[in-house]
């Protein structure tokens, strides 16, 4: 049996060559060297997809709209357990006061939020009047200088101000896609996370999520969908030391879900 | 292809892990409130049994596909924009990772927990050409700076007292007279690498599986570094054995609904991130470069091999938690990456048959390891197998040999089988103390060093069926 050494073991210097690389052909042709060897597999299959994911999401979609207020209560129920705090206000247009009231609890200053067309909801006048710096993310590619000025804004914010794609039931999970104008660090960085939605994001289970997953990638991706979606299960933990649990230890030690019963919109 | 950890025999290493009394204790605590959490998760989930049969299948069903799925997800990873690359053995997947460090110019490197990364032992590899690795999970943080090994797979510093985790920090951080605070040190953990995540130009990862149809590579935290890894540095290398690989976001959802119940008994950890290549065209976070390293180490030749069944494993731990071998000597002292009942098995798959001589004996087949794992993967059979495989390569020591082989012939030969009783009988006469042997002389003697044997009965079941009129 020969040990392959660690490089810090390697001799340096320019009398090494550069390893020999394996190619995708070559790899994958030993994997079919290998299957080609097995003997008395039992059968089995992996899990049935739906056909026609979009389809059967829309049908989904009207059953669960019979049957929110069910879906809702289990939603805060698991959220709760999970350390979130729940809040329900009956239109868009109390949001901004419930976001004002978390901000006054946690003397948060600065705040990071999604752009009222993602939210759904416009926040920045009503919180900039009550002496609340709200930064919008913007919708269009910013040049590098400015980038550079958001990175580190979201990074220093108290508050962010996030929508949510969907909130599943079962587990009191909200999920964030990333796009443009709705940065991936928005629900990491600050130390209080805040997701505002309406009936439309609830969904009952897991299985229902892969339904959701499926129809999202049945086809190309719109434009501005972004790298990375994030399902969001409380806040931030770890219990690495002695298995006491501790919050918060690099995302969000808080986070918040602002339910609108009324629904979102701007212009409805 | 890896190197053990430690050089002593498992014999010495058992013995020092047993006479740490904090260990043990420690150990106790942990894998017990893992079991209690566990076993809470699934009673509140009926439908958690079928699912865990739906999740075996669906590990099978791709392994007998392999080939077709990773090209799949070969292709989608690359028409989302990123790279793919093929790592042979260890030390090419380190080239492959060291050679994107040094192309991209990095500096520093920080990581999100990944047994993949810690089994090719990235960290020197990287410190070697001068780029800092930086572990990110509070757990790999803390034995990072104290220079040691994980000791559990999803807790990897249980063996570690707050007290020693101030002590530590206090030093190493250069922060004097930090208190034994969890909250506190947990605080100090994230103003030191917040900033580290803010600055770092490389972020490495693994991956919990990776979703052919979609070219998505999944990551489970609970902490958020997975996220910052994949949002924050300029540059995103995840590195994933090849077996984690499954078809459709279909069979995600049939995952995620059992892997954190079965590793921590939440109904999902807090942070899943799906990646689906680098950053697009108007986001304003995200890496520029999105490299997957594909993993083979030892797992191609698996797959026809007595190991196959291993590479479904989800890396969730819960068979270490209700082991008794790892309850009682803990991850350490099995001396390689992996710890616990399916360590010893991923331990023969990275580095052969050879390396597990001992461990494959570390096990009493109990059989707790089938019941808690997610996809019922048979460890008591694979070890069993390794048993075989060790004692016919002759790599078991001459002696072992020699007393298996005897007592092997002794139990087909009926004649045989009753004079041994017999002079067993009269041999262990001077040995028996209150019904029980508990000190044997010499080369015996390793045997009730730690356990008691049974005497032979004074009257044999033989000798008594033969006497019933």
């Amino acid at each position: 049996m020969t040990f392959h050494r660690l490089a810090s073991d390697a001799p340096a210097g320019p009398a090494l060559g550069p390893t020999a690389r394996t190619t995708k052909a070559e790899f994958l042709a030993r994997i079919r060297g290998e299957m080609a060897k097995t003997r008395g597999l039992f059968p089995a299959s992996t899990a049935e997809r739906p056909a026609e994911p979009r389809q059967r999401l829309e049908l989904l979609r009207r059953e669960l709209s019979e049957r929110w207020p069910q879906t809702l209560a289990r939603f805060r129920a698991e959220f709760e357990r999970v350390a979130g705090v729940f809040h329900r206000v009956p239109t868009a247009a109390d949001v901004p006061a419930a976001l004002e009231r978390i901000c006054r609890e946690r003397d948060a200053r600065r705040l990071v939020a999604w752009p009222a067309e993602d939210l759904r909801v416009a926040i920045a006048p009503a919180l900039g009047a009550a002496g609340i710096t709200v930064e919008s993310m913007p919708r269009a590619v910013p040049p590098e200088a400015e980038r550079r000025r958001l990175r580190a804004l979201i990074a220093e914010a108290d508050l962010g101000v996030t929508g949510a794609d969907l909130a599943i039931a079962e587990t009191g999970t909200l999920v964030l896609v990333s796009a443009v104008g709705r940065p991936r660090s928005t629900s990491l960085l600050p130390p209080c996370h805040v997701a505002v939605f309406d009936r439309t994001a609830l969904v009952e289970s897991l299985e229902q999520l892969g339904l959701v997953l499926e129809a999202w990638h049945d086809g190309p991706a719109p434009p501005e969908r972004g790298a990375v979606i994030n399902f969001i299960t409380g806040p931030s933990r770890t219990a690495d030391i002695e298995l006491t649990l501790t919050r918060g230890v690099h995302g969000p030690k808080e986070i918040h879900a602002i339910f609108v019963d009324g629904g979102l919109g701007l212009h409805g | 292809m890896t190197e053990p950890i430690v050089g002593t025999p498992l014999r010495q290493r058992a013995a020092q892990a047993l006479g740490d009394r904090f260990l043990h204790e420690a150990l106790d605590i942990a894998t017990t409130k893992f079991i209690t959490l566990r076993r809470e998760a699934f009673d509140d989930f009926p439908e958690g049994e079928r699912l865990r049969d739906r999740a075996r299948a669906i590990k099978e069903a791709t392994l007998q596909r392999l080939d077709e799925h990773l090209e799949t997800l070969v292709a989608n990873v690359e028409r989302l924009g990123g790279h793919v690359h093929f790592a042979t053995t260890a030390e090419e997947a380190r080239e492959v990772v060291l050679d994107i460090a040094r192309r991209t110019g990095a500096r520093m490197a920080v990581k999100s927990k990944s047994m993949a990364t810690e089994e090719i032992h990235l960290n020197d590899a990287l410190e070697a050409i001068g780029v800092t690795p930086v572990e990110t999970d509070l757990g790999e943080y803390i034995i990072q700076l104290a220079h040691e090994r994980p000791s559990h797979i999803i807790a990897p510093a249980i063996h570690k007292t707050k007290g020693q985790v101030a002590e530590l920090f206090s030093r190493e951080l250069k922060r004097p007279g930090l208190p034994a605070d969890p909250e506190v040190l947990t605080k100090i953990a994230r103003e030191e690498l917040r900033e580290k995540f803010l600055t770092a130009d490389l972020g490495i990862t693994g991956a919990n599986f990776a979703v052919a149809e979609t070219g998505t590579v999944v990551l489970v935290t609970n902490e958020g570094n997975g996220r910052m890894a994949t949002s924050l540095p300029r540059v995103h290398v995840a590195v994933m054995g090849v077996e984690k690989v499954i078809p459709s976001m279909t069979d995600l959802a049939v995952f995620l609904a059992i892997l954190a119940k079965s590793a921590t008994g939440q109904k999902l950890s807090v942070y899943t991130t799906l990646v689906q290549g680098p950053r697009r065209p108007g986001e304003l976070e995200g890496p520029e470069e999105f490299h997957l390293v594909l993993l083979d180490n030892g797992r191609i030749a698996q797959i026809a091999g007595t190991l196959r069944e291993s590479l479904y494993c989800l890396r969730c731990g819960a068979c270490l938690n209700v082991c008794p071998v790892y309850r009682q000597i803990g991850g350490h002292a099995y001396g390689y990456t992996y710890p616990g009942p399916i360590g010893i098995l991923l331990t023969a798959m990275l580095n052969g048959p050879g390396s597990v001589k001992e461990l494959a004996h570390a096990s009493s087949l109990c059989g707790a390891c089938v019941d808690a794992c997610p996809v019922r993967i048979d460890i008591p059979r694979m070890l069993i197998e390794l048993r075989r495989q060790v004692d016919e390569e002759h790599i078991a020591p001459w002696t072992e040999r020699v007393v298996f082989k005897t007592f092997a012939r002794v139990l087909v030969h009926p004649a045989l089988y009753r004079l041994g009783a017999r002079i067993g009988r009269v041999l262990q006469r001077p040995f028996i103390r209150e019904g029980r042997i508990r000190a044997l002389p010499s080369f015996f003697g390793q045997w009730t060093k730690t356990r008691d044997l049974p005497p032979v009965a004074a009257r044999t079941f033989q000798e008594r069926w033969r006497d019933i009129p």
